[in-house]
């Protein structure tokens, strides 16, 4: 169990900047802190599909001069980085939706602290 | 309202560095086939190079694209995406198939390079419209709609 | 067979999505008829797609010409088909609901309601249509962010809803493409048939196990799955009444959907009945939920809210069903969730009508409309006995089927689930008819505006609808046992 720490500490750093994540998103109640603790978690997860794409002593998936084919073990593998692309973009567009959201309740309750909106709202 | 940045260094650095950005965002388009690189990320640095003279120089003095610009320029882009993807599916391939776009004197292989870049064009366009009128949504006072 | 419908099933309303602001900056009067021919249109091709698909088998279109397992596949069987003709049709006639609702309260925001509606529509086709793992997470995520800007665009308190469902529907997101990562680090495909092949080998590893679990967690926060919905009242009640038909009928029927896909189809019924006995806990969570939903229902004076809580318990109901593990739950289970697109878009088009009319919130308020909207009122008796599930609506033969799929799997506690929350579901809708009906008729109010006619021809279609599809209902079965229903039964 303990050699998790030792021989994998990549998926240690992926689980802790996930549970993180969570943990700010949840307990926090100013809502940009929200927000801050919903882009660690899903930078996690596409941290969790690059260290799929790893192996080892290999190079990066892109052709180079040589027209000599790599075998493919030569170089990592590109499909979570592609899928990774589109996640990225995914987190991108719900980042800038929540932001224009939280603008939105900034200009009308005058307070980015979800309490206090909920006071304001009684 | 933006009000221009007091600083000199900030006006000269922005004056030289937003044909660099907007040069370096042709080339990740264009290189996106063989290098990391393409539409989206092109079209993020067109809006960064959009952004930091208003930031630099304030609203007034440098606002290139007016918002109502932006979103009809994002839904042109789009269109040129879907319009592009649209085509080999009426003419009988599938969607995105661009092995059978129309044009002619081309082969096949050659045929799906062009439609690559095309519709990575179609995205740059599409993402730098659509990240720049994020940015006038997020810094306008007044206007408090959701889009 | 390839075809290509599934392309364009998912052109129509995306096409629809881009044109309509740049056509509606220049002129906004001609959002509506895009949009609604558009969906005409839509419907049109998800019938003639389901009959192919029903008769000739299922149809395939992969994009781009690459093949599967590189390329993403698209394909249409019986149980996408069904569901994509009830979302076509369903969002067609809440559309058409919509249109002087719109104009009273978002009159400003035309432009990004009709086109956010079709983008929504869009992906919702998408998520069913898919054959590829990733594919219905980009287009979960789509969809998703079409709602959440469609439940906030009233500005308000549907803000901070609208926030919140933003937070935990993008918690649920993630949990669900962690659970696709974890399925492709073992198997190394995305492809869903071709992880149907590829899962029996690595079926006992810790790896696969994790995956259907954050995939179930993930769908199941989407989908509003108690005890995971906390989402879901306030969004439902607070979202402006021109998107909640929509809303409520169509957008969490996808994920429960896609689970169904995920567990029957990519993993089979002999994994689940052997290694990984998930479908025996989601039962249990379904009966809970079911009770516990319309438990909550009643205790709400709000009529939005008590229909939001009522739409947890039908959520309990449909997990329940497809948990039982025989062929007549599963048919039953999908029969009341077609049923139920109509129930939801009916009622919430009666609440929606009623806040247009006088400003109706609560289940007293309905009372005031018993003078000048007796048919608006058919409309929600005939949708709240069908809820209850009395024949011969739709709802009450979609409970029979799973109280039969129950008897026969000898699962008595689903039994018992399915007739506890029917009558509790009967309490809170028998005193909302004891409050409209059974007091003397109000005084007539001065300010009562006509029903337009865009609601009342969306309710009488829907009314319409949920009897015929009761009184058809051996028809629809039929075609569910013999087109729909997964190997391994």
């Amino acid at each position: 169990m303990a050699d998790i720490f030792l021989y994998r500490p990549h998926f240690v750093a992926f689980i802790i900047l996930f549970l993180l994540g969570m943990y700010i998103m949840v307990v926090n109640p100013n809502l940009v802190k929200k927000l801050i603790g919903m882009y660690l978690m899903q930078t996690s997860i596409i941290l969790f599909f690059i260290i799929l794409a790893v192996k080892k002593d290999s190079t990066i998936p892109i052709i180079l001069n040589s027209v000599t084919a790599l075998p493919p073990e030569a170089y990592a593998n590109p499909l979570p980085h592609v899928l990774m692309l589109t996640a990225i973009v995914v987190g991108v567009s719900t980042l800038g939706v929540s932001l224009a959201m939280v603008i939105a309740l900034y200009r009308q309750y005058k307070t980015l602290e979800e309490d206090q909106i909920l006071g304001k709202m009684k | 309202m933006i009000q221009p940045h007091d600083s000199v260094i900030v006006h000269t650095l922005a004056r030289v560095f937003t044909p660099i950005i907007q040069l370096f965002a042709l080339y990740v388009l264009i290189h996106g086939h063989d290098s990391p690189g393409g539409g989206f990320q092109a079209g993020t640095l067109f809006a960064a190079s959009i952004i930091l003279p208003i930031l630099a120089f304030g609203i007034q003095n440098s606002q290139v694209v007016l918002e109502r610009q932006a979103i009809i320029l994002g839904g042109i882009g789009i269109l040129l995406y879907a319009g592009i993807g649209l085509l080999p599916l009426i003419l009988g391939g599938e969607f995105l198939n661009y092995g059978e776009l129309p044009i002619p004197g081309m082969e096949a292989s050659a045929r799906r390079h062009w439609g690559i870049l095309g519709i990575e064009i179609g995205v740059t366009i599409a993402v730098a419209a659509t990240a720049v009128s994020i940015f006038y949504s997020l810094s306008q006072r007044g206007k408090g709609e959701e889009n | 067979m390839t075809s290509n419908l599934p392309g364009f099933l998912f052109v129509i309303p995306f096409f629809a999505a881009i044109i309509i602001p740049v056509v509606g900056f220049t002129n906004q009067k001609l959002c509506r008829p895009i949009a609604l021919g558009a969906l005409v249109f839509l419907s049109i091709v998800s019938v003639i797609s389901l009959s192919e698909a029903v008769l000739h088998g299922p149809l395939s279109h992969e994009f781009g010409g690459w093949a599967p397992p590189i390329g993403i596949v698209w394909v249409i069987d019986g149980l996408n088909g069904l569901l994509m003709v009830a979302i076509s049709v369903v969002s067609l006639i809440a559309l058409v609901h919509a249109g002087p609702l719109v104009e009273k309260e978002l009159s400003d925001r035309v432009i990004p309601f009709y086109s956010l509606s079709l983008l929504l529509i869009a992906a919702l086709g998408g998520m069913v249509l898919t054959g590829d793992l990733f594919n219905l997470f980009v287009f979960l995520e789509i969809g998703s962010l079409a709602s959440y800007v469609l439940v906030g665009v009233a500005g308000g308190r549907s803000l901070l809803s609208a926030f919140r469902y933003l937070i935990l529907g993008t918690i649920g997101a993630s949990l669900y493409l962690l659970g696709v990562g974890y399925l492709y680090a073992e198997t190394g495909t995305l492809n869903m048939a071709d992880l149907a092949q590829r899962l029996p080998e690595v079926i006992d590893s810790r790896a696969v196990l994790t995956g259907l679990l954050f995939i179930a967690l993930g769908l199941a926060v989407k989908m509003g799955l108690f005890p995971l919905h906390g989402w879901l009242p306030d969004a439902y009640t607070y979202a402006p009444n021109s998107c909640t038909p929509l809303l409520t009928s169509v957008v969490t029927k996808v994920p429960l959907y896609a689970f169904v896909r995920i567990a029957f189809w990519v993993f089979g019924m002999e994994a689940l009945n052997t290694q990984i006995p998930i479908l025996v806990v989601l039962g249990w969570i379904g009966a809970v939920a079911a009770i516990v939903g319309a438990y909550l229902a009643i205790w709400q004076e709000n009529f939005k809210r008590m229909l939001a809580y009522s739409s947890v318990s039908s959520m309990g109901l449909f997990m329940l069903g497809f948990s039982l593990g025989t062929e007549t739950g599963f048919a039953g289970g999908l029969f009341y969730v077609l049923a139920d697109t109509l129930m939801k878009a009916a009622l919430f088009g009666v609440a929606g009508a009623a806040f247009y009319q006088c400003g109706a919130l609560t289940v007293t308020d309905l009372a005031r409309l018993r003078r000048n909207m007796p048919w608006v009122l058919v409309a929600l008796l005939i949708s709240a006995l069908s809820m209850v599930g009395i024949p011969p609506t739709a709802g009450f033969f979609g409970k029979w089927h799973l109280v039969v799929g129950a008897l026969e799997a000898e699962k008595y506690f689903a039994v018992v689930a399915i007739l506890v929350s029917s009558m509790l579901t009967a309490l809170y809708f028998f005193r909302m008819f004891q409050r409209v009906w059974a007091k003397p008729l109000l005084p007539v109010e001065p300010n009562f505006l006509e029903t337009p006619f865009p609601i009342k021809l969306s309710l009488g279609v829907l009314t319409f609808g949920i009897i015929a599809l009761g009184l058809g209902s051996d028809l629809v079965m039929g075609l569910i046992f013999e087109s729909v229903i997964p190997k391994g039964f």
